[in-house]
């Protein structure tokens, strides 16, 4: 996946039309996020709650630990501040918002307010329309990329965030920062998991 | 580590002043410092120390918030670089300032620049692969371009020569049109790669699947550690595993105690003098005060990189080369080629589940050129010919992000290798078309002050034809092999993506249509040598690194014997 590209994509709305209601932002507004303590740097809070949920649904806790525990919200947070561009940054924002006003129409109820077979039940929707990201051979992406959808890119980026967190790259995944050697092939059941870097 | 002697002296005149230190200039200065020359290299960035200067070597994705992602002003600072893709926030710092080194585009060109101590010999491939007959005999042979003054003969024991030093892996093949080098130990195909190369062979006789030839030792030499596999290449390898001027011929060159290395000198022309029919120094504006200092030599070798050395060509002007110093044939600037790339195919390979791999190889597998070798390899659909890289890899993680799914079961199936995909990629020959070219563009400056270069290049028929056949084969090829999901793609990129750039100062017989002689010699002005990228007649398909280094380490040690002859 190359970040860079996948970052200059992220203009695009899907059901733009559909907009928040007033209200319902600034009740929203009031709660904490999912978080104690976490002062996002760019999100507001009802959209914290939001990538909170998205994150922890995406990738929930099993024997291994979830995306909010390894703080992906808190790292997709960082990186839409940090490394989009101005416009990309709204863009993004804005697609938060009109994800969540989607998931209300939908269910009558915020995707943070949900439960878990309501918030599969909208990720599966989500997903039949938000495209794939072009194959990518030695940094190029192979073919004009067209746009992708809003999950997508979170799912991008929550990917992104969890697998090279230190605690999957070094105990979860297989962590070997000098090999010192090169074997063409061997069995998997040597390794385990997949290698980290 | 060398402490480098940054002491650059006015009031002498070295033997040899060598402009650039990346793959050529490093090879320069350690030819001329062993054979006792007293030699200055300018090179217009910073010192970079092996090891110590490799500030990134160790990064895990993790040791970095942002994972390895630049920001958007780092990314503005790399934009021309920046498209090849190769760009990042733990390589950046090797790679120029695109916003103080600007260039125009008549048609559009990606120059990748790397102003520093070693120059791209840092962020290279490193695959190696000697030129043969096919390729120095090509323009004689269809009439495209001038004839080399050379042949694969002139330049062997030299090739033998410098992969002695830099340390070649490679399977030997013994094809006449690809020759071995002098190799180190291969390193190993993958289980899937190793299937690929037996259908291959099988399904299409003629066609051969290798381990690609690199510049990695994986056994130690001159005290360099072998490759640990860690595939951080292009941050500084602490091993010194891989050639770069770094690690390899500059600390050589500095043993000897001949070395000057002074940086953030910029060669701004080659000063000629009428008189003796001779360059007798280089001009230098220093990067950081924008002094304006000259140094003399005997003799002037130009290692700045192919577009850099003939800008400083172009912008050496007097009474005697109003159009650029040895500009007499009018073809300075002329021919650029790069390397079709970005072309070929990709697939999943079933099966093969229960078998991975160890070590992150800095290195792929190679498919030699296979077409228009003879008469019975003849195409009419195109002259010269195309190889192709490739490899097999188990998915990871990140494909994930475009499966289908979220969930606990997705994501415990996303700590597991995925399945095989492979891909081969073509890398074909380009013609050297007269107006293919780079001028001096007066009314863009760079931060110095100086006019940049227009780019004006672009592939042709020929290009396009051989790209089609790339795509052709590869498509074929993996069908042969069973493979599923096959995607096809051609990227139809703009030249420079290959980072292969060639020409514009090109060897040959004649003074008319040429600017160097066979011994890298501008034709008019003879003690001033061209060996980087820029002195190429033709392209072949095979990257270019290793015949830089061969024809620059051939030409050194004849201007070595020629100084003591006093013939020059």
């Amino acid at each position: 996946m190359n970040r860079r590209d996948a970052l200059k994509k992220t203009a695009w709305l899907m059901g733009a039309s559909v907009a928040t209601p007033a209200l319902l932002t600034q009740w929203q507004a009031c709660q904490n996020v999912a978080r104690p303590g976490w002062q996002p740097l760019i999100l507001n809070n009802t959209q914290a709650r939001t990538i909170s949920a998205l994150v922890d649904t995406i990738l929930p806790a099993t024997d291994t630990p979830g995306a909010l525990d390894l703080n992906v919200d808190v790292f997709i947070d960082l990186v839409i501040k940090e490394l989009m561009p101005a416009e990309a940054q709204e863009n993004m924002l804005a697609e938060i918002d009109a994800f969540d006003a989607r998931a209300q129409e939908a269910l009558g109820t915020a995707f943070a307010e949900m439960d878990t077979d309501q918030r599969h039940e909208i990720l599966t929707q989500e997903e039949e329309a938000a495209g794939t990201y072009n194959p990518n051979i030695w940094g190029g992406t192979i073919g004009e990329q067209q746009p992708v959808g809003f999950y997508r890119e979170i799912k991008s980026l929550t990917l992104w965030g969890y697998f090279t967190s230190e605690h999957i790259g070094k105990e979860v995944l297989v962590y070997d920062p000098i090999p010192g050697e090169q074997i063409g092939c061997i069995p998997v059941s040597e390794v385990g998991n997949s290698w980290s870097l | 580590m060398p402490n480098f002697n940054i002491d650059a002296q006015q009031d002498i005149t070295y033997d040899a002043i060598v402009i650039g230190s990346g793959i050529s200039g490093g090879w320069a200065a350690k030819e001329l410092c062993e054979n006792g020359l007293k030699t200055l290299v300018l090179e217009r960035g910073r010192i970079v120390e092996h090891v110590k200067d490799y500030p990134t070597m160790n990064n895990d994705p993790w040791d970095l918030d942002l994972r390895g992602a630049m920001k958007p002003e780092d990314q503005q600072k790399h934009h021309l670089a920046g498209r090849s893709g190769f760009v990042g926030e733990n390589n950046k710092h090797f790679y120029a300032n695109d916003l103080e080194n600007p260039y125009t585009e008549t048609k559009p060109f990606t120059w990748v620049r790397a102003h520093q101590m070693g120059g791209r010999s840092l962020l290279w491939g490193k695959q190696c692969y000697r030129w043969s007959d096919l390729d120095f005999e090509a323009n004689l042979r269809d009439g495209h371009g001038v004839d080399w003054p050379i042949r694969y003969a002139d330049l062997a024991p030299w090739y033998e020569h410098v992969e002695k030093f830099a340390g070649i892996s490679g399977q030997a093949l013994g094809l006449p049109h690809l020759p071995d080098s002098h190799f180190l130990p291969p390193m190993e195909l993958n289980c899937v790669e190793q299937y690929a190369k037996e259908q291959i062979e099988q399904h299409f006789p003629g066609r051969y699947l290798t381990i690609g030839r690199v510049a990695h030792l994986t056994e130690p030499l001159n005290g360099r550690g072998k490759c640990q596999f860690r595939n951080r290449c292009d941050r500084g390898c602490p091993y010194g595993a891989y050639f770069s001027s770094n690690a390899v011929t500059l600390p050589a060159a500095h043993a000897t105690g001949n070395l000057t290395i002074r940086p953030f000198s910029i060669a701004q022309s080659i000063v000629y003098d009428d008189s003796t029919g001779k360059a007798t120094g280089v001009r230098v504006i220093d990067a950081e005060t924008h002094d304006v200092i000259e140094y003399n030599a005997r003799i002037i070798f130009c290692n700045a990189s192919t577009l850099s050395t003939t800008r400083i060509l172009l912008n050496s002007t007097s009474a005697r080369f109003p159009n650029g110093l040895g500009n007499d044939s009018g073809e300075l600037g002329h021919n650029l080629m790069d390397h079709t790339f970005k072309v070929g195919a990709m697939a999943t390979v079933e099966g093969f589940e229960d078998q991975y791999y160890k070590g992150r190889r800095p290195n792929g597998i190679y498919i030699p050129r296979y077409v228009n070798l003879d008469d019975a390899t003849r195409t009419d659909q195109f002259v010269r010919g195309f190889g192709y890289q490739g490899a097999a890899s188990r998915a990871n993680w990140s494909a994930g992000t475009n499966d289908p799914g979220f969930g606990a079961d997705f994501k415990d199936g996303l700590f597991t290798p995925g399945p095989w995909s492979f891909f081969i990629t073509g890398f074909g020959e380009c013609l050297p078309y007269h107006d293919n070219q780079v001028t001096l563009d007066p009314n863009t400056l760079d931060a110095w002050g100086q006019p940049v270069l227009n780019l004006d290049c672009e592939f042709k028929e020929n290009e396009k034809a051989i790209n089609y056949q790339i795509r052709e084969d590869a498509v074929e090829m993996l069908q042969r092999m069973g493979c599923t999901d096959i995607v096809s793609f051609d990227n139809e990129h703009v030249p420079g993506h290959g980072v292969h750039e060639m020409g514009t100062a090109r060897m040959g017989r004649d003074p008319e249509s040429s600017v160097l002689n066979g011994n890298n010699q501008v034709h008019a002005v003879q003690n001033v040598f061209v060996t980087d990228g820029a002195c190429m007649t033709s392209s072949s398909c095979v990257n270019p690194s290793l015949t830089y280094m061969a024809l620059t380490a051939r030409a050194a040690n004849y201007a070595v014997e020629a100084l003591k002859s006093q013939t020059l």
